[in-house]
């Protein structure tokens, strides 16, 4: 690395984009302008919508109680708002089954509802619910209130029965009609069961006073809510805490997306990258070069932004109740975040855009990249999740709740996790910066032409031109096939009743799901089955060491099997369902369980997995990146996120067998016995008891299952590394000679 | 200086499987020579330039540039070159001076000399009214000044010109080719691919026609002219082509109608 170099193409790229009068606007211009302008268009917004008034039916007027006054004139009665003004904001018709269309009676406006749409045939009188029913359908009003005939009559009847302590008659209930499909009549509903409310309360006052208990019964609790945050300088950090971590994640996104498609699709775009290219500047050096030249204007978007919300959020919601200026060491927190942040990005928007033809194919990955970060960053403020171990080792949630945790003062939280956050933030950068180095290496990248879409031509090119084994492509597309059947089946499946009926889902979905794709894809886009699905024979000790390293493993993957459990625990309603099938289990035959459990799954998974996926990421780039890819599709398949983790793990292994022997029985082989394993496990303590009593402190019944002592751990584990270093030896690398 | 043996280069291609751009191409360039490249377009000219810039890999064979192999010593050939072409282009918010200051320095030329050699480029190309001038704002003319003094800079051995005058007007297409002939003259070793027989007549020392990725004919002008009995080369030059595709189509035959290859 020439460092030298590095410098001068730092400098260069932020010159230029210093000249770009685009990017200039970008990032400085918008965020000075966008907060103050969003909060006059907000504060605009709100007085139009507040002042609207609604328009409300009121049929049965007359059957209100004479005390306490509900309406007044042509209004509600102004002592049952809160500011006496918004009366005005419930606008009321009457409704007179006598009166005509159009006439006005002395106690105010009347209505007749449908007059307007003409829709009433003159002459025949509408039951009111009805006629109130269309008519706020038709949005001739925004909502009907109804007074049921006796209304006012039995209200009274109470009041009198309160005076006497006798049991009180019933009360029929006034009605709201009004619309969810419409806005404006769910805003006039709110209203109305505002005054409504308070209403109540005025009636629920005489029947007390009628009554004779005191007056202030009605309010003989009344609560004080002490903010220690007033005193602390956290007041209103909360909301802070939430606003300011979305904020600097999306903008430090934005602020690396523009430039980066201006740094490498840009310039492909204008011809230069390949004068750059034969220049003396190694790739590493332009791809270090750009990448830090996108982190500053990453970092700067963001903090113009920040600075500028900072400078006009408290301005605007200096009136909200619980709201201060944010905490002082924001700046402090933020900034810290802001580095690895704006590296995640910016190396994630260079390897798109290196990827990009011309800057308006770069603009097409924003989406994506967007659809990806947004519920990750937006998240954790919406859905109330807390930084747990777990939470925090999720790329970007994980740093934003931490974030959050700093802002609101949790220094012990920041201190528990910070580490974690860390480590996968940075894994996750090394990543999408190796991404992005490769993405320069690739000639297919760099020279990519524009082609022509013909379907026809690909799909027998895709046939006709096909190799002995799947290409990566292929291998990719064969995983998302699966995943995509594997969802819409999910949704079909309801819990079995018996084990007779699992057996059945399982088969299907082991079939239909896992194995029929993956056959169909080797006839259709490949020329040798055997070469693809590795139907070899392994070198002779591969299959019982396969066995033993299963076994070996077993407890090891136990114990990180409950970890994970721990880390991520399961929803009350996922456990219930997990223990139903235990139950189910408990009944069946130990062989018919291996049958299902084990040895379908050993077959059509690894024939998928290890077989066409694998061997198609295997036709090119490294081993590593099979074995990884094809684990994590393994992984998905599996559903529930805690099982997904281990089968993953899992899969590494699978995938390393397949590697080390060329062939695919060995993983067959370890699949069937893990899984076996899996479910007779629960029974054997109880077995161990009956049968070698003596033996029975290796696995005791556990709260939910089994515990392994840790010495059989410790001693599986050893042997399979033992295993795994024989393997290494005895198996022929890749089995391809 | 330059020596190319049995360069070949293969891109997937859905039409065809996999396209051959260059098959086994092999020739050798030395220092004050002109070698003209001459091909119609697609006959893998450009990807025979960009892998000897070390902008492609080759699919197989060798190519070294001053002692310098293009795959194994990648860095340092690129400092032996000089590299032009109708896609390098420059910066288009960046000056004339800076544009070529900024390649001197990746060069690691020291400030001084980078100065003064520029002075006498900018000097000699007649370029010191666009100095301040942005990339932008340029003609195409001006333009290709640039890239005429970002290429030679840092004063290299060997340069390479792919279709430098491809969309120049006349009067800027031989001010270029005279600043080439220059170059020659200098003892530079220069490798000029055109489609354009004037071009090639004029200027080349030696020249190799390159078709379908196959070297049909090398040598001289001279050389060329005896060797296939014809004066004017743009005369040889169609003649190789059309005998080489009219061979080519009936191998194409015999293989559809008997399915083999010969």
């Amino acid at each position: 690395m020439n460092w030298s170099n590095v410098r001068l193409i730092l400098a260069r790229e932020i010159r230029d984009q210093l000249r770009d009068r685009r990017t200039m606007f970008m990032i400085f211009i918008v965020p000075i302008l966008t907060y103050p302008f969003l909060g006059m268009i907000g504060l605009g917004i709100s007085q139009v919508a507040q002042q609207k008034p609604t328009r409300i039916l009121v049929v049965g007027e007359t059957h209100l109680p004479e005390r306490p006054t509900l309406i007044e004139g042509d209004r509600f009665a102004p002592r049952l708002f809160r500011q006496p003004g918004m009366a005005k904001l419930l606008e009321l018709h009457r409704w007179d089954q006598e009166s005509r269309p159009g006439s006005a009676g002395a106690s105010g406006k009347k209505a007749s509802p449908g007059s307007e749409s003409g829709a009433r045939p003159s002459g025949s009188p509408l039951l009111p619910e009805t006629a109130a029913r269309s008519a706020v359908e038709a949005g001739t009003y925004d909502a009907a209130l109804l007074f049921p005939p006796d209304f006012g009559r039995r209200i009274e009847a109470c009041r009198e029965a309160a005076q006497r302590r006798d049991k009180p008659p019933e009360v029929p209930r006034p009605q709201i009609i009004y619309t969810t499909a419409v806005e404006r009549s769910q805003l006039a509903c709110d209203r109305l069961r505002v005054v409504l409310e308070r209403w109540n309360d005025e009636v629920a006052r005489s029947f007390l006073a009628a009554a004779g208990a005191p007056d202030w019964s009605m309010t003989a609790v009344e609560v004080d809510a002490v903010d220690l945050a007033r005193e602390t300088g956290y007041r209103g950090a909360a909301m802070w805490s939430k606003i300011l971590p979305v904020l600097l994640v999306l903008w430090s996104l934005v602020g690396a997306f523009y430039p980066a498609v201006d740094l490498c699709a840009g310039e492909k775009e204008r011809g230069t990258l390949e004068t750059l290219l034969s220049s003396p500047a190694a790739r590493s050096e332009i791809v270090l070069g750009k990448l830090v030249t996108i982190m500053l204007f990453s970092s700067l978007t963001a903090v113009l932004n920040l600075l500028s919300v900072a400078a006009t959020g408290p301005m605007m919601f200096s009136q909200l109740p619980g709201f201060g200026p944010p905490p002082a060491l924001s700046p402090l927190w933020l900034g810290l975040a802001l580095l690895p942040a704006s590296a995640l990005f910016s190396a994630l928007s260079l390897a798109l855009a290196a990827f990009a033809r011309s800057t308006k194919e770069g603009q097409y990955y924003l989406m994506p990249l967007m659809a990806v970060t947004i519920p990750l960053a937006v998240l954790p403020a919406a859905g109330g999740l807390e930084l747990t171990l777990g939470n925090s080792l999720i790329p970007v949630t994980g740093l934003v709740l931490l974030l959050r945790a700093a802002l609101e003062g949790n220094y012990w939280q920041v201190v528990q996790f910070a580490a974690p956050v860390l480590a996968v933030t940075s894994g996750a950068c090394v990543l999408a910066v190796r991404w992005a180095v490769e993405q320069f290496h690739s000639e297919a990248v760099l020279f990519r032409e524009g082609e022509r879409l013909e379907v026809r031509l690909w799909l027998h090119h895709l046939f006709e031109d096909r190799g002995p084994t799947p290409t990566p492509a292929g291998a990719v597309f064969c995983g998302i096939v699966i995943l995509m059947i594997h969802f819409f089946m999910s949704l079909r499946w309801a819990a079995p009743s018996d084990f007779g009926r699992f057996a059945v889902a399982v088969a299907v979905s082991q079939l239909a799901v896992i194995l029929t794709p993956a056959l169909l894809m080797t006839v259709v886009l490949t020329r040798s089955p055997r070469q693809t699905l590795l139907l070899r024979r392994p070198p002779w000790a591969a299959l019982p060491a396969a066995a033993i390293l299963a076994a070996a493993l077993h407890p090891a993957a136990h114990v990180l099997q409950k970890a994970v459990m721990k880390l991520y625990p399961l929803s009350d309603a996922m456990q219930e369902a997990l223990s139903g099938l235990e139950s189910l289990f408990a009944h069946a035959p130990w062989w018919q369980i291996v049958l299902v459990v084990a040895l379908a799954p050993a077959i059509c998974e690894e024939i998928a997995f290890r077989g066409f996926i694998f061997t198609g990421m295997r036709s090119a780039g490294s081993p590593w990146r099979a074995i990884v890819v094809s684990a994590v599709f393994f992984g998905l398949t599996h559903g529930i996120l805690q099982q997904a983790l281990i089968a993953c793990l899992i899969g590494v292994l699978l995938g390393w067998l397949a590697l080390r022997t060329g062939s695919i029985f060995p993983g067959m082989v370890f699949h069937l016995v893990h899984n076996a394993l899996g479910v007779l496990v629960a029974r054997t303590p109880q077995w161990l008891e009956s049968n070698w009593p003596g033996l029975s402190w290796l696995l005791r019944p556990a709260d939910g299952g089994v515990a392994f002592a840790w010495p059989v751990v410790l001693a599986g584990t050893g042997i399979a590394l033992a295993v795994l270093a024989f393997l290494a030896r005895v198996g022929q690398p890749d089995g391809r000679r | 200086m330059i020596h190319v043996r049995a360069l070949t280069k293969h891109y997937p291609d859905l039409r065809q499987g996999r396209l051959v751009a260059l098959d086994g191409v092999s020739f050798d360039a030395a220092p004050g020579q002109i070698f003209g490249l001459l091909g119609p377009n697609g006959a893998g000219k450009t990807t025979a330039l960009r892998i000897l810039s070390t902008v492609l890999r080759p699919t197989s064979g060798t190519v070294t540039i001053n002692g310098f192999d293009v795959v194994r010593q990648p860095a340092e050939v690129r400092r032996q070159i000089g590299f032009m072409s109708a896609n390098t282009a420059v910066y288009d918010r960046m000056t004339a001076w800076e544009m070529v200051e900024h390649f001197g320095r990746l060069h690691g030329m020291d400030k001084d000399a980078l100065a003064a050699r520029m002075e006498s480029i900018f000097e000699r190309l007649k370029m010191n009214d666009i100095r301040d001038l942005l990339g932008a704002k340029m003609s195409t003319g001006m333009k290709q000044k640039v890239s005429v003094a970002r290429a030679i800079v840092h004063d290299p051995p060997v340069l390479i010109f792919d279709e430098a005058t491809a969309g120049l007007d006349v009067l800027v297409a031989r001010a270029l080719l005279r600043t080439v002939a220059e170059l020659r003259d200098q003892g530079k070793c220069i490798l000029f691919s055109t489609h354009i027989m004037r071009e090639a007549e004029k200027l080349c020392d030696r020249i190799a026609i390159l078709h379908r990725g196959r070297i049909l004919a090398e040598g001289t002008l001279d050389e060329l002219r005896d060797r296939h009995r014809e004066h004017d080369l743009e005369e040889l030059f169609f003649r190789l082509i059309s005998e080489h595709d009219e061979r080519q189509g009936a191998v194409a035959r015999d293989v559809r109608t008997s399915g083999r290859l010969p």
